[in-house]
This record gives C-alpha cells, structure tokens and sequence, in this order.
C-alpha cells in the first residue's frame, strides 16, 4: 500500500503546487490592473509623468490627478472588491445557498436604509461630502446595523426555509421593501438631501475623501482578519449545522463571527460608495472553478486577490479608456456578474441544493 | 450501583424531546439504555417514534429534557464540544452536497476536533485519513468529487469522515437506508468490521428488522411506553417484537425472525418429498393460505424429485402435473382440500 500512499501524497503536492501557481498568477493579475488602474483614465497622461508623479514633487495638474485622485480610487476599488467578494463568500457557505450574495439578499439594501437615515433623516445639515472624521464613523456604523438586520433576517428566514430559491425570492422582496421605505424617506426629504443621496445611491468609488478612505480601509482590514479566522468554521458549515456541530463546531458562535465579519465587510462598502451589485455573488463562483475546492483556506485568499482584481478590471472598463466618459461602477459590474450568475443557475438546475 | 467497565455509553432516566418549560413536548417516557465497548447496537421503533431525536440527543446536538448520558463513566455535560466530538462521531440521514469538494477534503474534516484554528492538515493527520479511507477502501476515490459519488460511495465517505474523527462511539441514523442492496450489505459488513475489531461502538437506527437482528450485538426497542434493551435473540424468546407491530395484518415469526402477513388458512396441505424442493413450496403455499399437513390430505403433492420432474397434485385417481410452483398455485388455490 506504500506505493498507494505515495501516489496519493504527489497527487496533494501537484494540486498545491497549481494552487499556488493559480495564488501566483491572480496576484499578478490584481498588480498589472492596479498599475492599469492607475494609468489609465479620461485625462491622457503619458506613463512617465504618471511613473513622475509618484517621485518628483512636481505639484502638477497631473500629479494632483494621480495622487488626489486615481491612487485613492484605485485603492477604493481593490478594497471594495475584497470586501463585497469576501461577504459574498461568506453568505454563500452559511446559508449553503450558491445565489446568496450581499446584494441579491438586500444586505446592501439594509445598509442603504442606514445611511439613509444618516443622510435623509436625521440632519438637515449631513451630506456625504460634509461628513468628517466622526461623522464618517456614525455612516458607517448606520450601515453596519443596516446590513447586519437584513442579515439577521435573512438567517432566521433560511432557518425555517431550507429552499435556496424561496430565501431568494424573500430576499428580493425585502430589498424591495427596503426600497419602497427609503423612498418615502426621500419624498419627505428636501431638494438638497434628495440630490446627495441619489448620486450616493449611483455608487461611486471616486468620491471618497481621505478621511473616508481611512475609515473603509480600517473596517474592511477588521473583516478580512477576521474572515481569515473563520476557515475552518466555514469549512465545517459547508456539511450543514448537524455535522457542523458533531465535528466539534460552536455553531451558534461561529454563526455570530461570520455575521459580524459580513455585516462590516458588505456595510462599510455599502456606506461609502453605494450599493454595487453581482461582485459579492460572482466572484466567490469564479474562485471555486479556478482552483476547484471547497476548502476555505484556499478560497478566501482567491477570494481576496480575485475579487480586488475583478474590481479594478471594472473601475478601468467604467473608464472606458481613450475617451471621458466615465459609466457608473454599477453598471459595469452587473454585466460582469450577471453572465456568471446566470451560468451557476443553470449549472445548479438539478442539484438546486448543492453549491 | 455496580460500575461496569466495558460500559462506554450509559443512558439514565433520559427524556428527549423539544421546548423547555410549560411547552416542554417529551416524546417518550424516561429512557434507559447502555452501550459496551465495541458492540454493534441497532436502534429499532416505528417511524416517529423518535429515534433520530434520539440519535441527536446522544451526539449533543440537542439538549435532553432531563436525565442522564455518559460517556466514559463522565457527564455529558462535563465534555467540551470538542472533547465530545473526540468521542462521538455522528452520521444523519442528511445528504451533503457541495459541490468542488473531494473524498480527500470530505474526509479531512473529520480531524475538525483534533486540527489548530486554522484547521491545517499536519503528516499525522494526512496519514489517519489516508487509514480511514483505507479501511473503507475509497482510496481509489480520494481526490474525486462527492457529487460524482453513487449513494453507496458517498456513505462509506461519511463513514470515511467518521473514522478520521478517531472517536470511540459512532452514532448512525439509517446508514443504510436509502442504499441499494449490495451497497447495503457492503455498509453493514463494514460496520460490523469495525465494532467488531473492538475499537468502535456503533449504535444506528434501522428499520429493516430482520438485519438487526441478524447483526447486531443488542437491540434498543424504543415502543410507546419504554425502551427495551437485549440481545435480538433475547428480545425474540420474550416476544417483544410484536409489540412493533399493532396492526393484526402482520405477524412476526418468532421461530425464524421472518414477517409474513395474518390470513385465513384455507386448508392443510400433505407435501410427499424433501429437501431444497420442500423448503420453498412451503413458502409457496403458506403464501397462497394452506399450511402444511403432517397427515394425509386429499389433494395432495408429490414434488419432484429430479430437476426435470413435474409436481404432481394427487386428488384419488386424478393426478395433474405442474412444470413450475407458479401453476401450481394457480390450481391449488381454486381447491379445496380435507384430510382423509
């Protein structure tokens, strides 16, 4: 049987070592967009001043363009592809449904009625832009309890339902009905609010000031730690709760971290740049046929790395390099996910229960 | 009391069920039960009857009502989760489905109670599950899918994962029953591999009595009012099988372990011949509602006596042949026959 065994050992060496060949070559992938990234814009500017900005303190138009401008939302952009990419993976195992995802379950909707109260409720003197420091903090905290709501609900709905189809028909409906909140919301809103939110609703990830930047990188940083210790959790979660528990898994707990994890992951993105569909369902879906595993271990680092690329693919397409015009984050994303969604539904038709 | 020390599991006074408080539903009246080391034990009941609550409440998956279960002579409230899961390995009637998971990765996680936080499969690690797929030789299908697995592979891959667990005790609700027959008996034989090596005590629930009884080494007889515990062939002399069945259509056999269903007899039988032949037209017959008569009766059947020969039924001087037990009955069941 030695023989057998050291078969099987190679076998586990060669898929380690094309997981890591894979790991290798998305972080290349994710370097090459973020240079791109940063390259690339509506204002033409020639690599080297760009490559110039960075180390003559020329105080240029360009280097403002660069350093005020394309590397924050470079950052933005890597940041909020990991994060709604991560959350979305981290749905899709608890609720052991393949269609869950921050968006398509209305979690982003939940944190949207957050920061509409922030923004249309509360004040008549907070706009997203005036938001400094603190304010920034109650933002986003709004989002998280938004977020975290519709989370919660969203659990002990799938607790009772088992259908994946059915929680995501009650999802719909309650981001809907979140919708139709948030929208009489607006009515009693004045003029001014009105406008900051629905731009805010556009989703951007070049609006963001400093200040904001740093409270999405600190909170999305907590969620990623955190996620990263929930890989062997999540691992168990993917038998179900019974096997889940009978292997040793506080699953009560390890439910509350992963809702945590995810409430702060989806919420924070969702605070600052509004709600930005299909990365968070998708990309997990691409990360498990690339490296064709179930183990977390493998699939959150993907996740990370596949996600901010997939991110900054979309903000250079949003560019459309060569011209000004610059198309909603939103849109581009939705025509990135939606083909990949479109395919897990179809692929799932006869293990609708599988993911 | 007495301690026994090959007892491994002791059930006391244990009542299962759901709720708390005023809306406490109990299923059954307190139960008492045992489990040695390396027994083999079938858990038989009518459907609903709680069984899997059983089964669940012994894995610590849910909370007991009230009473009493150790494990190793220690509470099972004194057990961490993971000290609990070190113990007890645990098999649903659930199906996993994931997709992109392999037998290798189904298997690991077996090692969930014994690996760090991030869950790193360490040498020794890899080697028990290597072991544990040995010994339910689904080595071949260690880096295969489970969604390409039959229903009979995916089970010896649950049990696999169990076997990596490394616990003493092995809880199984219906392992085998949505299982064809060869991957059945393929199942049961491992099962029986394992507890009797007398590492593992394996306790399922099963509805196919007649395996029960022919494997196991103690039955639980969980009934309305109690849950009975003894060796098969103890439960059987006492009678206690009947009990499972209320209905008057179905009676069991207390003889030879079988079922056959209440008729009336439409007559008694005098059958001229022996051996294999004998054997199954009795079953032919008893079938059609005659018994068999140890006098002389009119009709009555001479079987054949080599592979070519007919059965003869002699009424007097009438003698009709049959090439096959199946016309036979056909005209047997329109007679009617007297002893003489």
């Amino acid at each position: 049987m030695k023989t057998a065994v050291q078969k099987d050992l190679t076998n586990e060496i060669n898929s380690g070592r094309k997981a890591n060949l894979i790991f290798i070559c998305l972080f290349l992938l994710l370097i090459l967009f973020l240079i791109l990234d940063i390259f690339l814009g509506s204002v033409n500017i020639q690599p080297s001043e760009v490559i110039g900005a960075f180390f003559n303190n020329s105080h240029t138009g360009f280097q403002t363009i660069i350093l005020k401008f394309r590397l924050p939302k470079a950052i933005t952009a890597l940041t909020v592809g990991i994060a709604l990419s991560l959350s979305g993976l981290q749905m899709q195992t608890v609720f052991r449904n393949p269609m869950a995802g921050p968006y398509v379950l209305g979690i982003s909707s939940g944190a949207s009625l957050g920061v509409a109260f922030v923004i249309l409720g509360f004040s008549s003197t907070i706009t997203p832009e005036s938001l400094t420091g603190f304010g920034n903090w109650i933002l986003v905290a709004a989002s998280w309890v938004g977020a975290g709501a519709v989370m919660l609900l969203i659990m002990v709905i799938s607790s009772k339902v088992k259908d994946i189809m059915t929680v995501l028909i009650l999802g719909i409906m309650l981001s809907s009905g979140i919708s139709a909140v948030v929208t009489i919301m607006q009515y009693f809103s004045n003029e001014t609010l009105l406008k900051a939110y629905v731009i805010w609703t556009m989703g951007s990830l070049g609006n963001l000031t400093v200040n904001q930047l740093n409270v999405l990188l600190i909170s999305v940083s907590a969620g990623i730690i955190l996620s990263l210790f929930s890989s062997k959790m999540l691992n168990a979660l993917l038998l179900g709760e019974n096997y889940a528990g009978s292997i040793g898994l506080n699953v009560r707990f390890a439910r509350a971290v992963i809702f945590i994890c995810t409430s702060i992951l989806a919420g924070s993105v969702t605070a600052f740049c509004g709600p930005i569909g299909f990365i968070g369902i998708a990309v997990p879906h691409i990360v498990r046929i690339l490296f064709k595993t179930s183990d977390h271990k493998i699939l959150i680092p993907g996740t990370i790395l596949m996600g901010g690329a997939v991110m900054l693919a979309s903000d250079i397409l949003s560019q459309l390099p060569g011209s000004e015009t610059v198309l909603p984050i939103n849109a581009v994303t939705s025509l990135i996910g939606i083909p990949v969604v479109i395919w897990v539904i179809l692929r799932n038709r006869q293990y609708s229960d599988s993911f | 009391m007495e301690m026994n020390s090959k007892e491994i599991l002791s059930v006391d006074s244990l009542r299962i069920g759901y709720g708390s408080g005023k809306n406490e539903n109990a299923l059954l009246p307190p139960l008492n039960a045992s489990a040695n080391f390396g027994e083999l034990i079938a858990v038989i009941g009518r459907n609903g009857i709680g069984k899997s609550t059983l089964l669940r409440t012994l894995t610590g998956l849910q909370q007991p009502l009230g009473g009493n279960i150790s494990y190793y002579w220690k509470n099972i409230k004194d057990y961490t989760r993971i000290a609990l899961a070190q113990k007890v390995g645990y098999i649903s009637t659930e199906i996993v489905k994931v997709s992109n998971m392999r037998v290798y990765d189904l298997v690991a996680l077996g090692r969930f109670p014994h690996t760090n936080w991030i869950g790193k499969v360490g040498m020794r690690d890899h080697e028990i599950i290597l072991d544990a797929l040995k010994k339910t030789s689904m080595s071949f299908f260690a880096q295969k899918f489970i969604s390409e697995l039959s229903d009979g592979e995916r089970q010896k891959a649950m049990i696999a994962r169990i076997l990596a667990q490394d616990t003493g005790i092995m809880i199984m609700d219906e392992p085998t029953a949505f299982l064809d027959i060869a991957s059945k008996y393929e199942i049961l034989h491992l099962m029986h591999q394992l507890s009797g090596s007398g590492t593992k005590t394996i306790i399922f629930s099963t509805h196919d009595l007649q395996m029960a009884i022919s494997q196991a080494d103690k039955i639980w007889l969980i009934l309305e009012n109690e849950l009975i515990e003894g060796a098969p062939e103890d439960l059987m002399l006492a009678g206690e099988f009947d009990h499972l069945f209320d209905s008057s259509t179905v009676m069991f056999n207390s003889e030879d372990g079988t079922f056959s269903f209440r008729s009336e007899t439409k007559g008694a039988v005098y059958l001229e011949g022996e051996g294999n032949k004998r054997f199954w037209t009795e079953k032919a017959i008893n079938r059609a509602g005659f018994k068999v008569s140890k006098e002389k009766t009119l009709p009555f059947i001479i079987l054949p006596t080599t592979n070519h020969s007919p059965w003869k039924l002699v009424n007097g001087t009438e003698i009709l042949e049959f090439r096959s037990l199946y016309e036979l009955m056909g005209c047997l069941s329109r007679t009617t026959t007297r002893s003489i």
